[in-house]
């Protein structure tokens, strides 16, 4: 026998050994391929999501004092619904979650091969009930309580934080930062910020030679994170470094251009997303420095926008689909039990059993047109509370929501 | 990607993918977790392009050879390298049955390079000709059955056992090009 000979039957033998990915591999792919592709917008949802807190603790801006509200003194809200709007005019609620502004992200072509995403956003205006467009601010995050949001200027990565006050529509201060910021997420307590630093604008597109579609600009320019009070606009700023090289696709470092920092459901640490990494995600303490994972917090999905629910106690996952055509799982923080409930993206937690996804319609064939839904566990029946979506992912006129805790 | 050609994607992965997966496992040096990723991302990819792609089989194989080449060059060439050492093996050469031989023969294939792997992998289970593996790759025919001799080489260097065996075809052949192999990125 030769080598040739020997190595040829090798592989050939180690080949025959294979059994097959299984019958449910390609819908795998598939949702795969959705969270990649929603990630790069998602990512910016996730950061501004949903923030429902049972006491909630809102700084005044005006007054610089703290407006505690503790939940058992804040009227629970009927839900407000406009299955016919899309993108909504008039206010959508679900019990005291409010969706409290939404975006159109829109491509702007600087050259040929360069452009970036950027993002206009509607706000609500909370005397009117409806959303009013603005094309100031390149990222918004809505605090708890709603009458305040941090802002960054167009031309990311901004130098200062505007903290725009909700009643009058002014900034009322600004927190002048040194390590420029693209991104932003308040603790649900409303007492913290968050804000992602990077060295590049992390919503800068390219073509690569012979490509059809813009792209994000790899390596990410995410350099670290600014724990900032809403009271006083103190904090400190953390360095993260990756940890191995950024340029490698499937290395663990590998991460989205923007991959933004929030604080974890209880407040207690800063995490983010770690796509290409074994756990996916990776948590800090407020000083920066890597800690592991909580236990109560092993099964958030950061991509999964609704996190925790308000007592802690479940975890919105990611799509399932094995009951219905378009599901999601909610998993048992502590013992890590699923549950299937209607939804094809869990967005925000209404309560401890009910929350905000965007899911198809029942007989639907297109994945891509989605409108908001309230789905409770356990239940078979879902609440439409928006029209419906037009386009796939990425088109562009898709509205994004961003909802915050009235 | 509307629903039918979801449904034509989940037709072909239903089809080929146990052929694409026993290649992606034979690139991955046998390592069968690391084979799924490196299938499933290359579907992702193409089911991103699922509309323009006339031959997705050909394509998937081309995104399956790539991605292993980006591996090798961004992450596992330092792994490799750790790793290069001959096994100890008190075995008689000429003693090791064909059963035994083959073993031998898969330890010291997943010790290979990727890039190494990867060319004994076009040769000699896809049996691409020589210039075909050389477009796959981005280099010459030259480079090709350098890698290739170089490739045994190392596998003898690895399992003494196999020096019983007789010469490969191409190794009667002189080598005439020891460039490294160049890649395009």
């Amino acid at each position: 026998m030769n080598v040739d000979e020997l190595v040829r039957d090798s592989l050939r033998e180690l080949a025959d050994e294979q059994t097959s990915a299984g019958p449910g591999f390609a819908d795998r792919v598939l949702v795969v391929r959705r969270r990649r592709r929603t990630r790069r917008i998602a990512s910016v949802a996730a950061a501004t999501a949903a923030v429902v807190a049972i006491g909630v603790a809102v700084p005044l801006l005006d007054s610089g004092k703290e407006d505690v509200r503790p939940a058992d003194v804040v009227q629970k809200s009927k839900d407000v619904a406009h299955p016919d709007q899309s993108p909504p005019r008039d206010l959508i609620s679900a019990g005291n979650t409010v969706l409290a502004a939404y975006y159109v992200p829109r491509t702007v072509k600087h050259s040929a091969n360069r452009a970036e995403r950027v993002r206009d956003y509607w706000l609500l205006d909370q005397k009117t009930e409806k959303y009013v467009k603005t094309t100031k601010w390149s990222y918004v995050a809505v605090a708890p309580g709603m009458k305040t949001a941090a802002v960054l200027e167009r031309n990311l990565p901004a130098s200062r934080i505007g903290m725009l006050d909700l009643a009058t529509g002014k900034v009322a201060r600004w927190i002048e930062v040194d390590h420029d910021v693209a991104g932003l997420s308040f603790s649900r307590d409303g007492l913290k910020l968050v804000a992602t630093t990077y060295g590049g604008n992390p919503d800068q597109l390219v073509k690569t030679e012979g490509s059809d579609f813009w792209d994000q600009q790899q390596p990410s320019t995410r350099t670290g994170f600014y724990v900032l009070d809403t009271v006083s606009g103190q904090g400190s700023w953390s360095e993260v470094k990756l940890t191995s090289d950024p340029n490698d696709p499937m290395g663990d470092s590998f991460i989205n251009a923007r991959q933004d920092f929030a604080l974890s459901p209880d407040g207690r640490h800063v995490w983010a997303g770690n796509p290409m990494g074994d756990i996916g995600k990776q948590f800090y303490d407020l000083s920066g420095a890597e800690v592991e994972v909580p236990a109560n917090q092993k099964h958030l999905e950061w991509y999964v926008d609704a996190w925790q629910s308000p007592s802690g106690r479940l975890v919105a996952g990611g799509f399932a689909g094995k009951k219905w055509k378009t599901s999601s799982w909610v998993v048992d923080a502590r013992t890590g039990r699923q549950t299937e409930v209607h939804g094809q993206q869990l967005l925000a937690w209404v309560d401890d059993s009910s929350l905000i996804a965007w899911d198809i319609a029942p007989n639907g064939k297109n994945e891509f047109h989605q409108r908001l839904v309230k789905v409770t566990i356990g239940s078979d029946k879902t609440v439409p509370l928006s029209g419906f979506r037009k386009g796939n992912d990425g088109d562009a006129g898709r509205w994004e929501p961003v909802f915050a805790e009235r | 990607m509307d629903a039918e050609a979801q449904d034509r994607f989940r037709e072909f992965v239903e089809n080929r993918s146990s052929a694409l997966l026993r290649t992606a496992v034979l690139l991955s040096g046998g390592d069968r977790h690391a084979a799924e990723d490196l299938l499933q991302n290359a579907l992702v990819k193409a089911a991103d392009r699922w509309h323009r792609i006339d031959e997705p089989e050909a394509y998937v194989r081309q995104i399956l050879y790539r991605q292993q080449i980006s591996r090798w060059r961004l992450k596992w060439r330092r792994r490799e390298l750790t790793v290069a050492e001959p096994p100890e093996t008190g075995a008689s050469p000429d003693a090791a049955p064909d059963a035994e031989l083959r073993l031998l023969m898969r330890g010291a294939l997943a010790r290979l390079t990727a890039r190494q792997r990867m060319v004994l992998v076009l040769r000699y289970f896809e049996d691409l000709p020589e210039a075909d593996v050389a477009r796959v790759l981005g280099c010459s025919v030259g480079t090709v059955r350098s890698t290739t001799h170089r490739s045994l080489a190392r596998l003898r260097a690895l399992a003494p056992e196999l020096a019983a065996l007789g010469p490969a075809e191409i190794e009667s052949q002189p080598s005439r090009d020891f460039s490294p192999v160049e890649v395009r990125p």
